[in-house]
């Protein structure tokens, strides 16, 4: 629960503390629920990523709209149970380990990411796609922590 | 100098978002000026305390294009370079305002505490600042440290840039 003292009207804690800056509330929302509609990204993959970002930070990103909560319903629960340890699991692609592995240093030092992890991402995903999945895991680092930071972190 | 990941646009463009990697995604391009120009020309937070923000977002990323980036807005408002030196790791020693302060440290929380932050953060910030100008500065520390991180891992820019002023972003017309 956020220790914020006032809040908005809104169906969850990030839409009722967000929503005291409403304009940008919607900005944000948009830009980041972009990656999912339009699926600049597979879906999937941005879900595997959300929650690995997650465990990482202490929170995940809460749902922002209908396309990241199809997402969520997209990747089986044996597969959603590895993913913090998917180093060990079969069940992951060449594609997931790639992303995966990029978004993990991404989360913690950026100037970490290694030129042959960096190249498996282009490599899967092309150019065009890797800038769709760091702009993504962007999204995702900063506002796991934004939710954090505020106590967003559970629909109620 | 971190290789660039990827290839930037074919472009003769003098703008440097229109010329970086960036704009292989013009629909993500568009939407975050919207949210950046929202932020930083509709927002409740004053200019110079939303730089201060950005800028030991930047050191702490040490990304060179937002370590070297002035936004206009602050300058007009009294944002010295004497002041910008104050923000440094040594900052909480250094004289700066109650409400900096509170800024610097909740920018702090994000990277060192992956956004935690203890209560005695939470009561300086709610001490100098309203909860409608907490939230924006949060999401606005969270857009600093997403974008930086961008610029980071996406490589390509010199080790060092000089320090230069820009226009305070806006929402560009037609988003």
């Amino acid at each position: 629960m956020t220790w914020l003292p006032e809040s908005a009207t809104g169906a969850t804690p990030i839409e009722r503390a967000f929503g005291l800056r409403p304009d940008l509330f919607a900005a944000c929302r948009d830009f980041a629920a972009l990656f999912w509609q339009k699926r600049l990204v597979d879906p999937t993959l941005l879900e595997l990523c959300r929650m690995r970002v997650g465990q990482m930070v202490g929170t995940e990103l809460p749902a922002l709209c209908d396309a990241m909560r199809d997402a969520r319903a997209s990747v089986p629960a044996a597969k959603r149970a590895d993913v913090g340890a998917w180093w060990n699991s079969a069940a992951f692609s060449d594609t997931e380990r790639a992303c995966l592995r990029f978004a993990e240093q991404f989360v913690l030092d950026p100037k970490g990411i290694g030129d042959n992890d960096a190249a498996a991402v282009v490599a899967a995903l092309g150019d065009a796609g890797t800038v769709a999945f760091v702009e993504a895991l962007a999204i995702l680092d900063g506002f796991s922590r934004f939710a954090r930071f505020l106590e967003l972190g559970a629909e109620s | 100098m971190i290789p660039a990941r990827v290839k930037p646009p074919a472009t003769t463009s003098a703008d440097p978002i229109e010329a970086s990697p960036l704009a292989l995604q013009p629909e993500s391009l568009s939407a975050f000026l919207r949210a950046y120009g929202t932020l930083w020309s509709h927002g409740v937070v004053d200019q110079t305390t939303k730089e201060m923000a950005r800028i030991r977002n930047a050191r702490r990323i040490d990304c060179p294009i937002c370590k070297a980036i002035r936004f206009a807005g602050a300058r007009r408002e009294g944002l010295t370079e004497e002041l910008v030196d104050r923000i440094r790791d040594d900052w909480a020693e250094r004289d700066l305002a109650p409400r900096h302060k509170a800024a610097l440290r909740a920018v702090d929380a994000f990277h060192d505490m992956a956004g935690a932050l203890d209560p005695a953060g939470r009561r300086e910030l709610l001490a100098n600042f309203s909860p409608a100008e907490i939230v924006e500065l949060s999401a606005g520390i969270a857009l600093f440290l997403g974008f930086s991180k961008i610029a980071v891992a996406l490589g390509g820019l010199p080790d060092e840039i000089p320090v230069h002023e820009q226009p305070t972003p806006q929402v560009p017309a037609g988003r």
